[in-house]
Order: structure tokens, then C-alpha cells, then sequence
């Protein structure tokens, strides 16, 4: 004997659909729009690219160029990260720790 | 260093005590008065030697002008009529601050009184130096201004409240019209310039004015089917505002009342100085008004009609100040009077009349001033309650009754014998002769021979009712201290001697006041203008020279039998119930007439219909709209939810809608 | 080659899933995870033009981007406990208090 939520008739596909999409449908609507309005742009729009990617067939890794990054150039924004990470986590675990009398 | 180049200095240091004096005078000593006094006293020394100046080269004006905006500069003149308004105002103004020193002693808001005066002395001088017409309005209107706050000097009384409103309103009326005339003026001028107006001409300075009156007077507007000119309606205009601010009928009933502010204040701006700026003005502007038919007309008659009007009121009045008052407006009257008899004498009028301003200044300061020094030892104002006051106050009373002669006109014909106003008045009346004689409008000349024996009258009915007789109440006054009697005695001087030592100098002197390096105006020209034939004194039969006396003589006399010697008791005579001595005691009814009918029935009342009409309106749409936002507001702000998703949603819908508006937008261009 | 559009549209794509999600849900936990899903979108975009334009520096700063998330994350989790603590559930409908 067949639950009737499993069925899988025509009807109870449809009505199952309907359950779950008609809270959403707007949602949906919205999130679509906004997709294909991005997407167009997306598509008409020309973007700046090199005809070419640097291939280094030696050190495919980036990983070392980032690293050299990271220490010279951007080493302030690191530092500055460190630092809201730090008082982050510092807040959440305040946020999170409660009155105490626990 | 020439002098002249100061000249500037003559109102700017006034107006710069008046400015310490508001910011500093409470820590200072007698509320600071040595700031306006300094200030004023150097004024004073300038405004001298400009006119001595001025006295030996009268050619050589002093006029200083620089750009303000566009066609309209500021600027200073200092020519004859204006040095001796200059010298004039600055000296009552500086012996007025130094009796006021003794007079307000008492009074714990001396520094706004010193910083108000000063700023008043300010704005005056600026009236006086200005050189174009503009510039004269708007310190017209300071003086307006000033006035008004020391009329309500002492804002606590209602009275006093009331006052200054009164006179600030009246004056306003006049105010209007001037301004109008101005406005007239400008675009006539601006007209004549086909509006392309070279560089370095002012159009509203009295040179470029007076350079095109012909021009003006060839215009013509059709008013209720008369042609008038232009230059008589733009006169008239001025004319109206001479009248708000000089007192003249029918504008004069806010002078009696402006007597509620410090009797310093009545000698300084409703005596001496500020009430004068209208007959300044028309001074002033003399060359236009000659050359506008019938406006010299108008200003002689309503001259000659309020100087008997207020006069006959003068009689009755038993508030001492009151007296002084409408003695003032009756006085101005004759200024205005001997302005108007330019119709027949030309610019020779300017002078006399200026004579007669500057003598009335001092013998009128000196009066209210001496009325002061009474009112400050006695303490009332009301004459029924003194009497007697020469034996406690010796010095005040002998200044008054020399300043009662001057106001009365005694003197010898024919001599430097004579009190100033001898000489003045005299004048007056005797060219309003000369007036009648050449025109055949004998009606100015009889209302001033007889306004001449009521002025008499009044004055010495003041003086015997306050100084002779026995005391009527007891009032235990005493003299007052020297900052007050000294400024008297010398006022008294001057009352007594100026008009005899000055007459002759003086008239040659400032009608010449249009022929200078700043303004040539040929005033015989303008006459055929205005349609005015030019006569000269003529040898007026001796009557004539004599009979003014003759009439102050008898109002004297008069005076001495009734109120002195009591010989008649006018009580008896006279019942309080008598129809004319009601008319005179409730001044014609014309204050009944402004309040009751004018203000209360058709402005009031008017006003409050019209008003009650907008109202309805007003509160229907403001109802309708209150409600229309409400309603708006109630649907609206069920789309705050209080959850951020909602909104989210909404900036997203919103970017989304955006984006497609600006692509739709870009392909339609 | 494979054109840079694709990596832009799957962007796109995460990002307007991660936006259903934050329309439609209401549970606390599910709108993190859809912020997430669209701070990665940004993410693989700015991975995507780093190497098309042969430039590290958006590699790095996706790199910054992902430490950034981390934080986002511990502050919305411990902003949610309290809620919890408070109100005894994470359906964000009950927060509403913000309103008329």
C-alpha cells in the first residue's frame, strides 16, 4: 500500500510542486530576474582579458607568487585583516559566552 | 589734511559709540555716557569746521561719493544746507547728552539710553550728509527706528508701548508714499536715460535729479481725468512723507503721544532734530518742488493750516509736555509755511525756513529741556499741580521764559534786537505777506498772523501756570545739578542772541545752497516751470513788520491776565462744557476718529471678515491635506515590516528594475 | 580556452541562488549560508579576472576575502546564539521588533 505522499501520479506531482513552490514563487521570480539581467550584461558586455594565459610549465603553482604578494606589496591589508579577525572572533566568542552564571 | 576729507567721520563715530556703548555701557560709569558724548563732541568740532569752511568758500562743497551697486552709490555732501543741520544737530545732540547725564541718573537702563541716542544721532547725520536720495531713505527710516524704541524707552508702561507704536505706524504711512515718490523718480530718470546709463552717474544723487527736472516735469500722467505731471506727483509723494515724519496735519497725532519716552528724548527727536527731517527734505529737494506746479502751494497752505490747527489745541492741553508738543507741530507748520512761500520768493525760502529750523532747535530743546528739569524736581507733568516753581528753581525758569520769548517772536523790527525766534518767525510771516501780496492767497498769511498770537498765548499760559502764582500742591522740588542747568544757560544763549547776530549771514548763506561746485540749479528757470512768478521783498508797510509783535504781544498780555493776575477766572468763563473748549480738549476728535473709525471699523473690523473668510478656507485645506497625508502614511508604512529580508528583497527588485530602466533608456537614445 | 563569460555567469548563477535564499528562508542558519554562497560568487569572480588579466593580486585579495568571510561567519553565529538565548528559536520572522 502506497503512502500517498510517495505517489506518483500526475496530480500529486503537481500538487507537490505547487506546496513547495508557492511560498517561494516570488522569490524565485525575483532571483530570476536578477539572473538574467546579469547574465545579458554579462554576455553584451566585452571584457578586458589576455589573449594568452601565463603558462609556466616548470611551477604551475601560484602559490609562491601569492606568498610574495601577500608579504610585500599587500602586507598592510594582511596586517589589518589579521587584526579584524582577531577582534572578530574575540567579539563572537564574548557574543557567544553569555552572562557567565552558566 | 584738509578737514573736509573727515567728513565721513561726522556720522560713523556716533554710530561707533552707539555699537561700545550697547557692548560695554552697563560696566561702565553713568551707563557709558562718555562714548556717545566723546564721539559726539568730535562730530561736533568737524561738523564746525566744515562749516566755517564752508562760511569763507561756500563754492566749495564737500562731496565724496563712491559705487554701491549698479547705477546707486554712497555718498556725503556737505553743502551750506547741510552744514548747518550738521552743526545744529550735533550741537543739541551733544548738550542734550550731557543734560541727559544728570536727567537719567537715575534710570538703571542708562547704557540702552546712551547706545539708542547715539545710534539716533547716527542715523541723523546720515540723513543730513546724504547725497542721494536713496541713501536719505534709509536713514530716514533708522531715525524712524530710533524713535520708536525711545518713545517705548520705558516699554514697561503700556502707555508708553503704545506710544511708540502709534508714531512708528503713522510715520510708516508717510514712509510708503516717499518711497513710492523714490520709486517714481527712479524710473522716470531711468526713462530719461533710455535705460543705457553711462558709468560714474548715479541716477538717484541730487545732481543727476536736479539736472533733469525738466524732463521730468514734461511728463504727464492722467489721473481721474486731470493731467498732472510727473514732478508734482513725485513732490506730493516726498511731500506726504515731510508730513508723516514733521508732524503735519493730518499725520501729526503721534507726535503729543511720542511724549511718553524720556523728556530728553522729546528735545533731541521730537523737538529738535528728527522731526525736522521732513522739512530737511523738502529743503532738500526744493528745485523739484519749484518746478512742480501747485505742490508749493500745497505744502504753504497745509503749513500755515497746521500751525494754527495745533496751535488752537496748544491752549487747552494741560500736560506740560503736551504744550511743548503741539507748540512743535505748529512750529513745523511755519517751517513748511516758509517753504511753501518759495511760490513767490524763491530759494530765499530755503533759508528762512532752515533759520527758522535751527532757531526753533534751540528754543524748543531749551523748553522741553527746562520742562524736564520741572517735570525731574516737581514729578508730575501736569501744570493744574504746580505753580510757584520760580522761587525753587531760579535758573530753569529764567531759561524757559527766555526760551517762551523766542517761541513767542519778541523783539524790534528794524534791529539786531531779538530773540531768534523774532527774527525766524518774523520772517516767515512777513514773506507769507509778501506771498499774499504778489498772488492774491492772503488765506497762509492771516492763519499765521493768528497762529502768531496763539503761540503766544499757549506758551506763556505754560509759564505762569508753572513758574508764578503760589504753589497748588506740594511738591518740594529743588534745582537741578549743573550737568543740567549748564546745557540750558547756554541753549538760553543762543535762544537770545543767535537769530539777532546771525539773520542776514545765515539766509544769504544757505539759499545759495543749490549754487555750487556739486550742483548748479537755476531756480529762476524751474520757477517758469512750475508756472510760479518770482517776486522780491519788496518795503512791506511798517504794520506789517510790526504787527507780529503786536500779536505776541497781545497773547502775552493776554496770558498775564488770566493765568497770572487772574483778573478773568477762566473757569468761570469758560465751562468745561463749552462745545469749543471740548473740540480743542479732545483735539478735534481726530484720535476718535483714527481709533474708533478707521482702525477699529474699517481695518479691524474689515481685516477680520476678510480674515475669518481666509481662515475658513485655509482650515479646509490644511485639514484636507493633514488628513490626505495621514491616510497616505497609515497605507505606507505597512511596508516596514521590521525583517531586513523584506528589504532585501526590495534593494534587489530595485538594483533589478534599475539596471533594465538605464539598458531600455540607452537603446531608446 | 575557455571563455571568461562562463566563469562570470557561474557567478552569476551561485550569486542569485545565494539571493533566493536570502529572500525566501527563514531560518538564521540557512540566510548565513546564502551569504556565503554569494561572497563565494564574488570570490570566483575575482579569481576569474585575476587570471585572465595574468595579475595575483585578485588571487590575494580572494584570499583576504575568504579570512573576511570567516569573521562574517563567527559574528552571524554568535549574533544568532544570543538571539537563541533570547527568544528561544533562529526564525528570524520573530525578530521584528524594528517596525511601527
Amino acid at each position: 500500500m502506497l503512502n500517498k505522499e510517495f505517489s506518483f501520479t500526475l496530480m500529486g506531482v503537481l500538487t507537490t510542486l505547487y506546496k513547495f513552490f508557492k511560498p517561494r514563487i516570488l522569490g524565485i521570480v525575483l532571483a530570476l530576474l536578477f539572473l538574467s539581467v546579469i547574465l545579458v550584461s554579462v554576455v553584451f558586455t566585452s571584457w578586458p582579458a589576455v589573449d594568452q594565459l601565463p603558462q609556466n610549465l616548470d611551477d604551475p603553482s601560484n602559490i609562491e607568487g601569492i606568498g610574495l604578494l601577500i608579504f610585500t606589496d599587500l602586507v598592510v591589508p594582511f596586517e589589518i585583516l589579521s587584526i579584524v579577525l582577531l577582534s572578530s572572533l574575540m567579539g563572537a566568542i564574548y557574543m557567544a559566552k553569555g552572562d557567565g552564571d552558566e | 589734511m584738509a578737514v573736509e576729507n573727515y567728513a565721513f567721520l561726522i556720522p560713523l563715530l556716533p554710530a561707533l559709540a552707539f555699537v561700545l556703548t550697547f557692548f560695554f555701557g552697563k560696566k561702565l560709569p553713568n551707563g557709558g555716557a562718555i562714548i556717545p558724548i566723546a564721539a559726539i563732541a568730535t562730530s561736533f568740532v568737524i561738523s564746525l569746521l566744515i562749516t566755517l569752511n564752508l562760511l569763507a568758500n561756500p563754492e566749495e562743497v564737500v562731496s565724496q561719493s563712491f559705487s554701491w551697486f549698479a547705477m546707486l552709490n554712497i555718498g556725503i555732501l556737505v553743502d551750506p544746507l547741510a552744514a548747518v543741520m550738521l552743526t545744529m544737530v550735533t550741537f543739541v545732540s551733544l548738550l542734550i547728552h550731557i543734560y541727559s547725564l544728570g536727567y537719567m541718573s537715575h534710570d538703571k537702563a542708562q547704557s540702552r539710553y546712551f547706545a539708542e541716542t547715539a545710534l539716533f544721532t547716527a542715523s541723523m547725520l546720515g540723513l543730513i550728509l546724504s547725497d542721494n536720495i536713496l541713501q536719505l531713505f534709509i536713514c530716514w527710516e533708522l531715525v524712524g527706528v530710533c524713535s520708536f524704541l525711545l518713545i517705548g524707552f520705558w516699554f514697561q508702561k503700556p502707555s508708553a508701548a503704545t506710544a511708540a507704536k502709534k508714531a512708528f505706524l503713522t510715520t510708516r504711512i508717510g514712509d510708503v508714499m516717499f518711497l513710492s515718490g523714490i520709486v517714481l523718480l527712479f524710473t522716470d530718470l531711468f526713462k530719461i536715460y533710455n535705460g543705457a546709463i553711462p558709468d560714474g552717474v548715479y541716477i538717484l544723487r541730487f545732481d543727476v535729479i536736479f539736472s533733469h527736472i525738466p524732463e521730468i516735469a514734461a511728463m504727464n500722467a492722467t489721473i481721474f481725468g486731470m493731467e498732472v505731471s510727473h514732478i508734482t506727483i513725485i513732490t506730493l509723494l516726498f511731500f506726504g512723507g515731510a508730513v508723516g515724519k514733521s508732524g503735519q496735519f493730518p499725520l501729526h497725532v503721534w507726535l503729543p503721544d511720542a511724549m511718553e519716552g524720556p523728556t530728553t528724548v522729546s528735545a533731541l527727536i521730537h523737538a529738535a532734530t528728527m522731526v525736522t527731517a521732513g522739512v530737511y527734505l523738502v529743503a532738500r529737494t526744493f528745485p523739484m518742488f519749484i518746478a512742480a506746479p501747485s505742490s508749493l502751494l500745497v505744502v504753504a497752505y497745509l503749513g500755515a493750516f497746521t500751525a494754527i490747527f495745533a496751535a488752537t489745541m496748544g491752549i487747552v492741553m494741560n500736560d506740560i509736555k503736551r504744550v511743548l508738543a503741539y507748540s512743535t507741530i505748529s512750529q513745523l507748520g511755519y517751517m513748511m509755511l516758509g517753504l511753501g512761500i518759495g511760490a513767490t520768493i524763491g530759494a530765499e525760502a530755503v533759508g528762512i525756513s532752515l533759520f527758522h529750523l535751527i532757531n526753533h532747535a534751540f528754543f524748543k530743546a531749551l523748553l522741553f529741556l527746562c520742562a524736564g528739569s520741572v517735570i525731574h524736581a516737581v514729578g508730575t507733568q501736569d501744570m493744574r499741580q504746580m505753580g510757584g516753581v520760580a522761587k525753587v528753581m531760579p535758573i530753569t525758569a529764567a531759561t524757559m521764559i527766555i526760551a517762551a520769548l523766542a517761541l513767542g517772536g519778541f523783539g524790534i523790527p528794524g534791529t539786531i534786537i531779538g530773540t531768534s525766534g523774532f527774527f525766524s518767525k518774523d520772517a516767515i510771516i512777513e514773506s507769507a505777506y509778501v506771498f499774499g501780496a504778489s498772488s492774491g492767497m492772503w488765506i497762509p498769511y492771516v492763519l499765521s498772523i493768528v497762529a502768531a498770537l496763539l503761540t503766544s498765548l499757549y506758551i506763556f499760559r505754560l509759564i505762569f501756570m508753572t513758574f508764578f502764582g503760589k504753589a497748588r500742591t506740594d511738591y518740594g522740588g529743588h534745582e537741578s545739578p549743573a550737568t543740567m542747568t549748564i546745557p540750558l544757560s547756554i541753549l538760553a544763549l543762543f535762544a537770545l542772541f543767535f537769530g539777532g547776530l546771525a539773520t542776514e549771514r545765515f539766509n544769504t548763506f544757505v539759499s545759495d545752497t543749490f549754487m555750487n561746485d556739486f550742483v548748479h540749479v537755476n531756480i529762476a528757470e524751474l520757477a517758469e516751470i512750475g508756472g510760479y512768478h518770482l517776486g522780491h521783498h519788496g518795503h512791506e508797510p511798517l504794520i506789517i513788520l510790526w504787527l507780529p509783535l503786536i500779536v505776541a504781544a497781545a497773547g502775552l498780555l493776554i496770558a498775564a491776565l488770566v493765568y497770572g493776575m487772574k483778573v478773568v477766572n477762566m473757569d468761570r468763563l469758560v465751562s468745561r462744557n463749552n462745545p469749543i473748549y471740548k473740540l480743542l480738549y479732545n483735539r478735534y476728535y481726530q484720535n476718535e476718529l483714527f481709533t474708533n473709525f478707521f482702525s477699529v471699523k474699517v481695518v479691524y473690523e474689515g481685516l477680520s471678515y476678510a480674515g475669518r473668510a481666509i481662515d475658513t478656507g485655509f482650515d479646509w485645506l490644511v485639514g484636507w491635506l493633514s488628513d490626505l497625508v495621514l491616510e497616505t502614511g497609515e497605507s505606507l508604512r505597512q511596508f516596514q515590516t521590521g525583517a531586513v529580508q523584506n528589504y532585501a528583497t526590495a534593494v534587489i527588485t530595485g538594483v533589478s528594475l534599475l539596471i533594465i530602466l538605464i539598458k531600455v533608456v540607452m537603446e531608446v537614445l | 580556452m575557455i571563455p571568461i563569460e562562463l566563469y562570470i555567469g557561474l557567478s552569476a548563477i551561485i550569486f542569485s541562488i545565494g539571493l533566493y535564499g536570502l529572500m525566501t528562508q527563514r531560518n538564521g542558519i540557512r540566510i548565513l549560508m546564502s551569504v556565503e554562497l554569494m561572497l563565494n560568487a564574488a570570490n570566483i569572480n575575482l579569481v576569474a579576472f585575476s587570471s585572465y588579466n595574468a595579475d595575483l593580486t585578485g588571487q590575494v585579495f580572494a584570499l583576504y576575502s575568504i579570512a573576511l568571510a570567516a569573521c562574517e561567519a563567527a559574528i552571524g553565529f554568535a549574533i544568532l546564539m544570543a538571539i537563541f538565548k533570547m527568544k528561544g528559536t533562529i526564525n528570524l520572522d520573530s525578530i521584528n521588533i524594528l517596525r511601527w
